[in-house]
């Protein structure tokens, strides 16, 4: 019986290798497949066979009790994983707690519901067991439905949408689609976005005083933050405001980032007549510089002493000394900052304060974004940053205003209009840089989306996969050496006590 | 309870008493070992690269997402290390049932006072103890590693996890196996067979009789996606519950198989 049954699964086994080889029943796999299911057959048929002729019946009862004590098992084993699978319930332990949608991922979802992904992928690509982890959870919302397909098994669908890799996501809503070569939510939630395809209107980008580019693409530069901004359905333009010439009409908003040089007197004079219009700023300002736009801002109860605020609680950052680039954990209670608390902290790569004060009783002026406590404020330029700041015997120490906000109801050409400005004490956090940095991409873009009246845009996005400090776990060298070092004692000691188990059996 | 736990000290004993036992265990703490700092090597030489003066990837940021501790480090060790296990845990578990039927002392412990429930369940938790502890050294410097670069304690603790329930359902396949047979080498190699049949159904998922409902079920039936969603780091109820039913079914499969020899001899 055992030889007939081995017999069997031997021949099962090369005739489903042969089949799944080819693709299909040859004559070899067929033969095969039905030779080992008879062997088997007749195998199990003569063990109960012989069962029948040797046990008492008594016995009989005992082998279908165990029999089905074997089908209990299984029935119970499966309702269990049936029902545990069923209930949804999972534990996030990812570094990333990749699992946790994004709010604004979530947002895009229900808008465009219904929307339906397809994941192309090879056979035994083992990347897609994430993106299915990741769409599955996405499933649960409700508003998306997805599949899978073998790409060699749908070639005619891969040609279309131009599938070039395996583990490549379609996503596909209101007859349009979009293709995500490297799927995670980040990628997902921008074709998400691409499928909107809405427009929220232009946005300027002032240009002439050596305000950062959006277009420039090195560290140093802000294309990341003219992507996002087109990404979330706003067209960016540049505008070169020391003309002195008016802010175009069509714009919704002006973004002035992080200006070098002092502004010409007729650029500020049409900064200001674009504001008392119901104009809407956005403006990055550096600790360091004076560019004259400041003193508009003053103006309108938004001073920003040319200082540089050092806050000890925010630690040093690449030997520079601590604080002077402060890592900001407190935020008002302001519509630009829902979503963001003490534990989604924002990076300023250096710091001026600003200072508020009404220009008039019905405006609004508010901080909204501020360093800790501990923090006070120095004179630009008074000290390195390779010297640990004091601060002065007379001066504040407290909480300083990093990021603030402006409405100013108005009346322009016999209208009621009202005028919004944010400005921020660094354009350094918005640079690509830093602006993937914790959550500065979100207070940026949620600043941008206040400013111009958007706010049910305001929203926390997801974040990438990796920061520079998931990437550099332990340097090269510490990890031969830990290996060289310890990692080959534990193996030789239980090889040591293999031995010494060995000793001991021959001795007894 | 105490002849219960009797035979389960007996069986530890006996595991920790084997060289082959702890040649396997030294054999999986040195494969562990040797495909953790290998793909962390790769890893941190990939960022070296990326960070290099030349591309300068670290300073502006743009290191490839893909290149993280997940998909670089923590993914293709689970994958190596499941497959690894596959051929090194029917080793451990070879012997407790085979050796025993071999030598007939099986027939003594069925004179005591333990019922064949008892004896499977005791040999079963001892082979877990054993299996558990060998995930647990084979984990040393993989927990050291990350411990020490400040990162990722929880989600290293979610493949922990995915990997001990992973060596324990191939622990309960082979002591199963090693239930039905006198041969510790036909004990060992049905263990190897089953295991990898059960690792991956997509290849036959390739037949083309097999549908969209076919697929499904023989993808809940598949060790590899269980376990892999704990490389993930997400560890998920079904999955959980999946590799208590593995356990629970082949427990009544090796209780079976005494009955069995009682009846059909």
């Amino acid at each position: 019986v055992s030889g007939l049954a081995l017999a069997g699964w031997i021949a099962l086994a090369f005739g489903a290798g042969a089949y799944s080889a080819v693709g299909r029943a040859g004559w070899f796999s067929a033969a095969n497949l039905a030779l080992g299911m008879a062997a088997l057959a007749i195998a199990a048929g003569r063990a109960v066979l012989r069962a029948r002729g040797t046990a008492p019946p008594a016995s009989r009862g005992a082998l279908l009790r165990g029999l089905a004590g074997i089908a209990l098992a299984g029935a119970l084993g499966v309702g269990l994983e049936r029902v545990a699978a069923a209930s949804g319930w999972y534990t996030d332990w990812s570094f990333e707690q990749r699992t946790l949608l994004a709010p604004a991922t979530l947002g895009a979802l229900a808008e465009l519901a219904p929307v339906e992904a397809t994941i192309f992928r090879d056979p035994f690509d083992p990347r897609v067991r994430s993106t299915r982890l990741l769409l599955a959870r996405l499933a649960k919302t409700g508003d998306l439905t997805w599949r899978e397909k073998v790409i060699d098994e749908a070639p005619e669908d891969a040609d279309r949408f131009e599938i070039r890799s395996s583990n490549s996501v379609v996503v596909e809503a209101d007859g349009r689609f979009q293709v995500v070569d490297r799927p995670s939510e980040g990628t997902i939630y921008e074709a998400l976005y691409h499928l909107r395809s809405r427009d929220l209107g232009v946005v300027y980008a002032a240009r002439g005083a050596g305000e950062g580019q959006l277009d420039r693409t090195d560290g140093a530069g802000f294309s990341g933050l003219g992507a996002a901004l087109e990404t979330e359905g706003y067209a960016v333009r540049e505008f070169v405001a020391q003309t002195g010439g008016e802010v175009p009409d069509d714009a919704v908003g002006l973004l002035i980032v992080g200006p070098q040089r002092m502004w010409r007197p007729e650029a500020l004079a049409a900064l200001e007549r674009y504001l008392a219009r119901g104009g809407r700023v956005i403006a990055l300002l550096e600790p360091g510089t004076e560019t004259g736009v400041e003193t508009v801002l003053a103006e309108w109860g938004l001073a920003s002493p040319n200082e540089r605020v050092v806050d000890p609680a925010s630690g040093s950052l690449a030997g520079e000394a601590p604080g002077w680039n402060p890592l900001v954990y407190g935020y008002a209670d302001h519509p630009l900052a829902r979503g963001l608390d003490d534990s989604r902290m924002t990076f300023f790569p250096g710091a001026r304060p600003f200072e508020l004060r009404k220009p008039r009783g019905d405006d609004t002026v508010a901080g909204v974004a501020f360093s800790s406590p501990r923090s006070f404020a120095v004179p630009a330029g008074a000290f390195s940053p390779d010297d640990a700041a004091e601060p002065a015997p007379d001066a504040r120490v407290g909480a300083r205003s990093l990021v603030v906000t402006g409405r100013y109801p108005r009346e322009a050409g016999g209208a009621a209009v009202e005028t919004r400005i944010a400005a921020f004490g660094d354009a350094g956090l918005a640079s690509n840089h830093f602006l993937r940095s914790v959550y500065n991409l979100d207070l940026v873009l949620n600043a941008i989306h206040w400013t111009l009246e958007r706010e049910p845009e305001i929203t926390i996005r997801p974040k990438g996969v990796v920061s520079g400090r998931n990437q550099l776990p332990l340097p090269v060298q510490d990890s031969f050496t830990m290996f060289q070092g310890v990692g080959l004692l534990l193996p030789e000691l239980l090889l040591l006590g293999a031995a010494w188990a060995w000793a001991r059996g021959r001795g007894a | 309870v105490t002849a219960f736990r009797a035979l389960f000290r007996k069986e530890l004993l006996l595991l920790f008493g084997a060289p082959l036992a702890w040649a396997a265990l030294s054999l999986v703490v040195l494969v562990t070992a040797l495909i953790f700092f290998d793909h962390l090597r790769l890893y941190n030489q990939t960022i070296f690269l990326y960070s290099s003066t030349t591309m300068g990837s670290l300073d502006t940021d743009t290191i490839p997402d893909y290149v993280n501790l997940r998909d670089t480090v923590f993914f293709p060790v689970m994958e190596t290390l499941g497959i690894t296990l596959i051929g090194l845990i029917p080793l451990v578990t070879m012997r407790v049932f085979a050796e025993e039927r071999a030598r007939g002392t099986d027939e003594l412990l069925l004179t005591t006072a333990l019922t064949p429930a008892r004896i499977v369940l005791a040999k079963f938790a001892a082979a877990y103890v054993f299996v558990a502890l060998m995930m647990a050294a084979s984990f040393v410097y993989p927990a050291m590693a990350i411990v020490q670069g400040g990162l990722g304690a929880q989600h290293l603790a979610a493949v922990f996890v995915g990997l001990t329930l992973h060596a324990i359902a191939l622990a309960s396949i082979g002591l199963a196996c090693s239930a039905w047979t006198g041969s510790q080498l036909v004990a060992a190699v049905a263990g190897w067979a089953l295991g990898f049949v059960i690792w991956d159904f997509e290849w036959v998922k390739s037949f083309r009789f097999v549908g969209e409902t076919g697929s499904g079920l023989l993808d809940a039936l598949s060790l590899h996606l269980h376990y892999g969603s704990f490389a993930e780091g997400i560890v998920d109820a079904g999955h959980l519950a999946y590799f208590v039913a593995l356990a629970a079914i082949t427990l009544a499969v090796a209780h079976f198989s005494f009955t069995w020899r009682r009846v059909a001899g």
